[in-house]
């Protein structure tokens, strides 16, 4: 089951009416079969760049976040809902991300290259095209005949 | 000279580990004998520290909603990600910034074209003048 976390920027309202649109949201998630985890309240504040959405340019936004699950096949559906929704200016669903655990690799990435993996690899990949050398098979490590 | 000075301590020093060897067939002196033998089960101890990049030393996780931290990678004049020769991270956190910040410009919560006047005040992470990556010569 995967965890997604939806962003909603919503116009500059009233808070009955936020809580109205909230409502309206989340109703969506529940009417695909899914159930929500959290909602985060990010503040309202200017957005970084203005947006404009249903004839209306926004320069100030309400930041919601939901973390909800969903079945997969029913993303698209949510989205075009929310895009419908003149109360919406921007929305975005993104998976929630588990932190997978790995190795920092700087040391080997700081080495001269020719000690490095992937520089190692490139060499062996451009041999690979290298025009093929005519062999004489004579045993010599010269050429006999005049040339 | 200092050369020399070596050549000449060397056969002495021979004959030292001769005559413990002697010493230590005795069965009184064996004990302290074999506290005195180095112990060679420890790490080398002159192997270098690893170098690990600023994320992974602090074990930081990157989020697309932690725009403060994100935009510590990003120009100030044209908003762009600085590369991971400015940036001095390792391939994986550096992909991972990237995709974050991408995901964090689109979800609207971070400026693309600047840095916002916001974090302009933020401490530098690197130097963004000498943009070249650490190395040992
Ligand atoms: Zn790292």
């Amino acid at each position: 089951m995967i965890t997604y976390e939806l962003m909603l920027l919503l116009r500059i309202m009233p808070k009955p009416e936020v809580k109205q649109v909230l409502q309206r949201t989340a109703d969506q998630i529940f009417g695909k079969g899914g159930f929500i985890r959290k909602i985060e309240n990010l503040g309202t504040r200017d957005m970084p760049y203005k947006t404009s959405s249903h004839g209306m340019v926004h320069k100030q936004a309400s930041y919601f976040l939901y973390e909800f699950n969903v079945p997969p096949s029913s993303l698209a559906d949510l989205l075009d809902e929310y895009a419908r929704d003149v109360d919406v200016i921007r929305r975005r669903i993104y998976k929630k991300r588990e932190p997978e655990p790995f190795e920092c690799t700087l040391q080997e990435e700081i080495l001269p290259p020719p000690y490095r993996k992937d520089v190692q690899d490139m060499i062996a990949d451009a041999k690979k095209h290298d025009k093929p050398k005519f062999q004489s098979n004579t045993g010599l490590d010269y050429y006999p005949f005049q040339k | 000279m200092n050369f020399l000075t070596i050549r000449k301590l060397l056969p002495v020093f021979n004959n030292v580990i001769i005559r413990t060897s002697t010493i230590s067939t005795t069965p009184g002196r064996l004990s302290k004998d074999q506290e005195d033998q180095p112990n060679f089960d420890m790490d080398n101890p002159f192997e270098k520290v690893q170098m690990k990049c600023i994320l992974c030393k602090h074990n930081i996780q990157v989020d697309y909603k932690n725009v403060k931290l994100l935009s510590q990678f990003q120009s100030p004049y044209t908003g762009r990600i600085y590369g991971r020769h400015i940036t001095g991270l390792c391939k994986t956190q550096q992909e991972l910034v990237q995709s974050e910040i991408t995901k964090a410009q689109s979800a609207g919560l971070m400026a693309t074209y600047l840095k916002e006047s916001c974090f302009l005040e933020d401490p530098q992470l690197f130097d963004t003048e000498n943009p070249i990556r650490p190395h040992k010569y």
